[in-house]
């Protein structure tokens, strides 16, 4: 019985711990999305950001939880709250995106 | 009255940038991430504590706090007052505890780290009471699944000439998984060891477990964590809950 509860925890924690919540900046992710190209520096900077602010309230969720589309908005609705530049607004947004185009 | 009107024009200067320091997930135990820089929080805590051993009393305490992001990594809070009510046989009303400055440097990131870790360092004064508190700070998130540890040591000087001296070594492992972008639910579990006079010829261990809820909504966050005594210390509290509302400025 406490083999089989230890085995169960395990398996949770591997899955949790085997996706990867902020992929490492790549590259390929700078030129990702069809006719446009990313600075990777903007990109390195939207990691981090998005690993340190959105943490302090909740858990970082997948990025392919939501849509391209809905990741603006999502953002946006709790940048004040984060204390977020706009321009680490945007890079946040532009990493999210650049990690989803990049996937696909 | 030049200062207050100073006062007045700073405040109204820093308003329209201020914005939630972090929500908390647990009850006693801290966590890693450190408040962004420029965020502004107020936070109340309340906490009941009863204890039946050898008597029964009862003691609510209050403490309000600013939290304060200063940079990336470093955070600072003021405790303006902690203050209680308690009611026992000897005596019942209500008593200004102390005052307090607290600092948490970030070290490194729960997400994208191995581990998170911070260092934490509190300085807390009141009548005839001063107490140095340090704490390490672990935290590892694992998808919607934050694990955290914290290891304390406090001193503590109080009495007349602050001649009564006692120290604490606490350890503190909680777990919290959130459920949704607005609510978590977690446990906690709080290991003390206590030193009258800062020796170990009493051998006094304490062991508190107990769930925690969170929800968070804009720009608040009410936190609550139920705490049951697992050992049989007298004069300790058998049951705490703490409630922590927090919301910015």
């Amino acid at each position: 019985m406490k083999m089989s509860i230890l085995f169960v925890l395990a398996c949770v924690l591997a899955s949790c711990q085997l996706t990867n919540y902020v992929p490492p900046v790549t590259p390929q992710m700078a030129t990702a999305r069809k006719g446009q190209s990313v600075n990777l520096a903007i990109l390195h900077e939207g990691r981090t950001l998005f690993a340190h602010r959105c943490i302090e309230c909740h858990t970082l969720p997948v990025v392919w939880r939501y849509s391209s589309k809905d990741w603006p908005d999502i953002v946006d609705s709790m940048s004040k709250r984060a204390s977020l530049k706009p321009a680490e607004r945007e890079a946040i947004i532009a990493y999210i995106i650049a990690v989803r185009s990049a996937e696909h | 009255m030049k200062a207050a009107l100073c006062a007045g024009i700073f405040v109204a200067a820093i308003l329209p940038a201020l914005s939630l320091g972090g929500a908390r997930h647990f009850g006693f135990i801290y966590e890693a991430p450190t408040s962004a820089p420029g965020s502004f929080e107020l936070e109340n805590w309340v906490t009941w504590a009863r204890t039946t051993n050898p008597e029964h009393s009862d003691q609510v305490a209050f403490r309000h706090e600013i939290e304060i992001g200063i940079t990336d990594r470093l955070q600072a809070s003021i405790y303006l007052a902690d203050w209680f009510y308690e009611n026992d046989p000897a005596k019942s009303g209500f008593t200004y505890s102390d005052s307090a400055i607290e600092l948490i440097y970030n070290l490194t990131n729960p997400v994208i780290d191995p581990i998170g870790m911070s260092v934490y360092q509190e300085y807390r004064g009141g009548d005839r009471f001063f107490e140095w508190e340090s704490k390490l700070i672990a935290q590892k998130n694992l998808g919607p699944l934050i694990l955290a540890y914290n290891a304390t040591v406090e001193a503590v000087w109080e009495g007349k000439g602050l001649t009564d001296h006692e120290g604490e070594f606490q350890q503190a492992v909680g777990a919290s998984y959130e459920m949704s972008p607005r609510i978590s639910v977690g446990i906690e579990l709080l290991h003390e060891f206590v030193f009258p006079k800062w020796r170990d010829e009493e051998k006094i261990r304490n062991v508190f477990i107990g769930p925690n809820v969170a929800v968070r909504h804009g720009n608040w966050f009410v936190t609550v964590t139920a705490l049951a005594q697992a050992t049989d210390t007298p004069e300790e509290a058998d049951f705490q809950l703490r409630t922590i509302f927090g919301f910015g400025l």
